[in-house]
C-alpha cells in the first residue's frame, strides 16, 4: 500500500494527474476514493475487500468526475478489462488516463460480512483468474498474493438451471425478475453501460416498457445482458448494485460462456482486440440455423 | 393511549383470523435468496413471520405506492375513447412488525400526497391499513431515527406498537384503528410496563449516539448554501443508480406512462422514479438543469432536509439507514449529514473550513 | 397484433408466428412459394426488412411480448448477402440470442433461424409448415400478458 500511496502522491504532485480514483476505508468498509490532494494519498488502500470496479468512474457521462481532470485509476485485472473495453469502444483515450494496476489475489464477494478468502467467500469470478498481474497498465503495483480459491457456486447454479425443463427455467426467471423495480441501478453501476440514451429510455417508440411488470422486466434484463454480450467483464457490479438482490451475475455469466464457446473470446485487456459481435468469421458455427 | 398485554397465542390467533377473513397480513419474513435478511411479505400464519430479527431490506412503501400501478385503462373505439379508472377503495391489510421508522414515513409522505391534490390511490390504501409496529432493537450504525425526531419506540404512524415482554408483547394502543384490531385479543396489562419501558430505553440509547439530532436551522443553512463548493465533491462516488430511492420509505417520486397492448387499447401506469437518474430533469429541449451527479445528489439532500421541511414542516427522512446499506458506491448518509451539520456550525462561527473529506 | 388467442376454422387454437425476413433473399423466396401455389399454413405474418442483420433482438422479444407464439428470422445464405457481410454479423448475434432465450426458458423450437434464398420457394414452404406444426405442439407462448389490460 505504501507503494500505491507514494505513486499517487508523485502523480498528483508532478501534475501528471489531477485525481487518483482508488479505494479507501469508508465508514462501512472499503469505498471508492477520489484523491485530488497529494496530502490525502495515504488514504489509498488495496486489499481483498476492494471488490468495486472503478472503471465505471471513467465513463465520460460522469461529468462530476470528468471535470476534476486527468485521472489515474486503480484497477484489478478484471477492472482493467473494463478500461480496455472503454478504450476499445472509443469512450476514453488511452493517453488521457493513467492506469495503476494492482497485483491481485482475489476479492471477497461480501466484504461487509466476510474477512477471509475461502472457496465460499471469494467472489465467483476470481477462481482461475489469468490477469492477476494486469497487462494493461502504466504502473504495476504490489506484491503478487497467492492464487485465490475457486468458488463454484455460480457454475453450479448455472448447471442446475440448465438441467431444468424450459418451463421451470421460465418460472425461475419470472420469479427472480418479479422483484425488479426498474430502478436501473444495474445499468448505472455497470462500466460498460455508457450510452447517453439507453434503449430502455427511448419512448418513440417505446421498445421496452418502463414499468416493473413481469413482461417488461424480462424484456429489460434480456436486452441489457444482450447488449453486454462480448463486452461484459464479469465484475458483478450489476448484482452488487441491485437493491432487490436479483442474481444478475447468472445472466451475465451465461452469456459470457456462450460467447466464449461460440467465438473463442473472453473479455480481454487488449483494446486492439475487437469485440466479438463487431466482427465475424465466415465459418462461424450455424448449426442452430436451418 | 393505553397499553395492554398481547400474548403470543393471542397474536397467532389474531393473524389466523385476519387471514381467514381475507385480510392481507404483511410482516417481515426471512428472504428467499438470503435467509439472513428479511423482507416485508404477506404471511399466512404468525409462524411465517420473522419479527424483530433485523431491519428489512425494503420499506413498506410498495404496499402503499407499488413500484408500478395501473391508473386507468383506455380503449379507442369508433365512438371515441373509453376510460375505465381503477378502484380507489383498497382491500384491507394489516402490517405487523413494522419498524417505527417505516410507520412514521407513511405519515410524512401523507403530507405531499394530500397537498395540492388528494392522491386517492395512496389514501385508499392508507385508509384500508392498520399498522402494528414492533419496538426496534436491531439497529446498526447506519440507523439514525432519533436524529430525525423519531426513535425505536416512536408511536408516529402506527396504530399500535408492540414491545416484547415475557409471554408476548406489551401493546401500546395508539389509535382507534389499533383499538379495534386488538379488541378481544389484548388483555389488561398487569405489570409489564416496567420491563417494556426498560427495553424501550435501551433501544433508544443504542441509536441516539449514531447522529446528533438534526437542528431546525439545518434546513435554512442548506437553502442558503445551494452553491456551496462542497456539493462538487460530496458525491463523486455516487453512481446515480437510484437504489437509495427504491429502498427509501419516504422517496415517492413517480413517472406516468401509457402502455398499449394493441394499437387502440392500453393502460396508464405510474412507476417509481428517482431524482438520482440522469434523465430525471431532462427537458424536451435537451437542456438538463441537473446535468451532473453532484447536482442530482445535492437535490436529494436539499429536497429531504430543506425543501420538504420548508413546505410541510417535516424532514423527508426517518433515519432508517437503508440508503446507506443499499448504496453500491459507498455513500453514507448519517456520516454525510454529520459533516454537513458540522460545516454549518463552523461556518456559523465564521471559521475556515477545508473541503469535504467525504 | 392483439393478444387474443386465435382460433382456426375448426375452433382449435391457432398459433401466431411472426417472420422477420430479408428483402433480397427470403422475401423473394417466399414470394416464389406463393406464385408457385405451394400450400402453406396461414399462421405466419411476414415482416420485410432490408437485411437479416437489421433484426434487432428486441424485435423478437417484442413479438413474443405482443402475442406471437413463435418467431422466424430468415435471410440470405452466408456469402450471398446483398450487403456482403450483413448476415455474418447477424449470425453471431442470433447465436447469442438463441442461447440466452433458451436459458431464460423460451423453448428453442419457438424461434427458428433460417437461410432461404430467392429461389428456395420450397424451403420457405418447409420452414413455414414445420415451424407452425412444432409451435402447435408446444402450445400458446407462456405469455405474460394475461388478459387485456389486466395488471401484469
Amino acid at each position: 500500500m505504501k507503494e500505491l500511496q507514494e505513486l499517487a502522491r508523485k502523480l498528483l504532485n508532478d501534475g501528471t494527474v489531477k485525481v487518483v480514483i482508488g479505494y479507501e476505508e469508508g465508514t462501512r468498509g472499503v469505498r471508492p476514493a477520489f484523491i485530488t490532494d497529494a496530502k490525502q494519498a495515504d488514504k489509498l488502500i488495496f486489499d481483498k475487500r476492494c471488490v468495486q470496479n472503478l472503471a465505471a468512474y471513467l465513463n465520460p457521462r460522469r461529468k462530476q468526475v470528468a471535470q476534476l481532470g486527468t485521472p489515474a485509476v486503480v484497477v484489478k485485472g478484471c477492472d482493467a478489462r473494463a478500461v480496455a473495453g472503454l478504450i476499445r469502444e472509443k469512450q476514453i483515450e488511452r493517453d488521457k488516463i493513467v492506469i495503476i494496476a494492482m497485483r491481485c489475489g482475489g476479492v471477497l464477494e461480501n466484504p461487509e460480512t466476510d474477512s477471509e478468502l475461502t472457496s465460499k467467500t471469494v467472489s465467483v469470478r476470481c477462481g482461475g483468474c489469468d490477469v492477476r498481474e494486469p497487462k494493461l497498465h502504466d504502473h504495476l503495483v504490489g506484491e503478487l498474493p497467492p492464487e485465490p480459491p475457486v468458488n463454484n457456486h455460480r457454475v453450479e447454479q448455472i448447471e442446475a438451471l440448465k438441467k431444468l425443463s424450459s418451463a421451470d427455467r421460465w418460472s425461475f426467471w419470472t420469479n427472480e425478475l418479479s422483484r425488479c423495480i426498474r430502478c436501473h441501478a444495474c445499468r448505472e453501476a455497470c462500466p460498460m453501460c455508457f450510452c447517453v440514451q439507453c434503449t430502455a429510455d427511448k419512448t418513440q417508440p417505446q421498445w421496452i416498457d418502463p414499468s416493473a411488470t413481469p413482461r417488461a422486466n424480462r424484456a429489460w434484463q434480456t436486452m441489457r445482458v444482450l447488449h453486454q454480450a462480448g463486452r461484459c467483464v464479469d465484475c458483478l457490479e450489476c448484482e452488487r448494485a441491485c437493491p432487490e438482490h436479483i442474481p444478475l451475475g447468472l445472466l451475465a455469466s451465461y452469456v459470457a460462456d456462450s460467447v466464449e464457446r461460440r467465438f473463442d473470446y473472453v473479455a480481454c485487456e487488449d483494446p486492439a482486440v475487437a469485440a466479438p459481435l463487431g466482427v465475424y468469421k465466415t465459418d462461424d458455427d450455424e448449426e442452430f440455423i436451418r | 393511549m393505553t397499553h395492554r398485554f398481547l400474548s403470543h397465542a393471542s397474536l397467532t390467533a389474531l393473524v389466523a383470523e385476519l387471514v381467514a377473513a381475507k385480510t392481507r397480513v404483511i410482516a417481515p419474513v426471512h428472504a428467499t435468496d438470503d435467509p439472513e435478511q428479511v423482507d416485508y411479505r404477506p404471511i399466512q400464519t404468525l409462524e411465517d413471520a420473522a419479527l424483530g430479527v433485523r431491519l428489512t431490506r425494503g420499506s413498506l412503501k410498495e404496499f402503499f405506492l407499488p413500484p408500478t400501478e395501473v391508473l386507468l385503462h383506455y380503449k379507442q373505439t369508433k365512438e371515441g375513447i373509453e376510460i375505465r379508472e381503477v378502484p380507489t377503495v383498497a382491500p384491507p391489510q394489516v402490517i405487523l412488525g413494522s419498524t417505527p421508522c417505516d410507520a412514521a414515513a407513511l405519515e410524512v409522505v401523507d403530507k405531499v400526497m394530500g397537498w395540492d391534490y388528494r392522491d386517492e390511490l395512496w389514501f385508499g390504501r392508507r385508509d384500508a391499513s392498520t399498522i402494528v409496529s414492533l419496538l426496534c432493537a436491531a439497529m446498526d450504525s447506519t440507523c439514525f431515527c432519533s436524529a430525525t425526531g423519531l426513535g425505536p419506540d416512536s408511536f408516529r404512524g402506527s396504530d399500535a406498537l408492540l414491545v416484547p415482554v415475557q409471554g408476548g408483547y406489551l401493546a401500546h394502543v395508539i389509535t382507534p384503528k389499533g383499538e379495534a384490531l386488538l379488541q378481544g385479543y389484548a388483555e389488561a396489562d398487569e405489570n409489564m410496563k416496567a420491563s417494556a419501558e426498560a427495553l424501550q430505553g435501551e433501544a433508544r440509547q443504542k441509536v441516539e449516539n449514531n447522529l446528533t439530532a438534526i437542528p431546525a436551522e439545518f434546513s435554512a443553512w442548506l437553502a442558503s448554501n445551494f452553491d456551496n463548493p462542497i456539493w462538487k465533491t460530496i458525491a463523486l462516488r455516487c453512481h446515480g443508480c437510484g437504489a437509495c430511492a427504491g429502498v427509501c420509505p419516504t422517496c415517492h417520486c413517480f413517472d406516468i406512462v401509457d402502455e398499449h397492448d394493441t394499437a387502440d387499447e392500453g393502460v396508464r401506469r405510474r412507476n417509481w422514479d428517482s431524482c438520482q437518474t440522469s434523465k430525471f430533469t431532462l427537458h424536451a429541449s435537451g437542456h438538463n438543469p441537473r446535468g451532473s451527479q453532484s447536482e442530482r445528489f445535492r437535490q436529494r439532500i436539499q429536497h429531504k432536509f430543506s425543501i420538504y421541511p420548508s413546505r410541510f414542516a417535516e424532514i423527508l427522512c426517518t433515519g432508517c439507514g437503508r440508503c446507506t446499506r443499499a448504496c453500491p458506491g459507498g455513500m453514507d448518509l448519517p456520516k454525510l449529514l454529520d459533516e454537513l451539520m458540522t460545516l454549518a456550525k463552523t461556518e456559523a462561527k465564521g471559521s475556515d473550513t477545508q473541503g469535504s473529506s467525504l | 397484433m392483439s393478444d387474443e388467442v386465435e382460433h382456426g376454422s375448426d375452433g382449435a387454437w391457432s398459433p401466431k408466428v411472426v417472420a422477420f425476413v430479408c428483402n433480397w433473399c427470403t422475401y423473394t423466396g417466399a414470394d416464389l412459394a406463393g406464385t408457385s401455389r405451394l400450400q402453406m399454413a396461414p399462421n405466419v405474418r411476414v415482416i420485410r426488412l432490408t437485411c437479416s442483420s437489421r433484426v434487432n433482438p428486441l424485435f423478437i422479444i417484442k413479438a413474443f411480448e405482443r402475442g406471437a407464439d413463435g418467431v422466424v428470422v430468415s435471410g440470405c445464405h452466408t456469402g450471398d448477402c446483398h450487403y456482403s457481410t450483413g448476415n455474418y454479423y447477424a449470425r453471431r448475434r442470433f447465436a447469442i440470442l438463441h442461447d440466452l432465450l433458451e436459458f431464460m426458458g423460451v423453448e428453442t423450437d419457438r424461434v427458428t433461424f433460417s437461410w432461404v434464398s430467392a429461389s428456395e420457394g420450397n424451403k420457405w414452404q418447409e420452414v413455414v409448415n414445420e415451424t407452425t406444426a412444432r409451435i402447435k405442439e408446444l402450445g400458446p407462448f407462456r405469455t405474460l400478458q394475461g388478459q387485456k389490460g389486466v395488471e401484469l
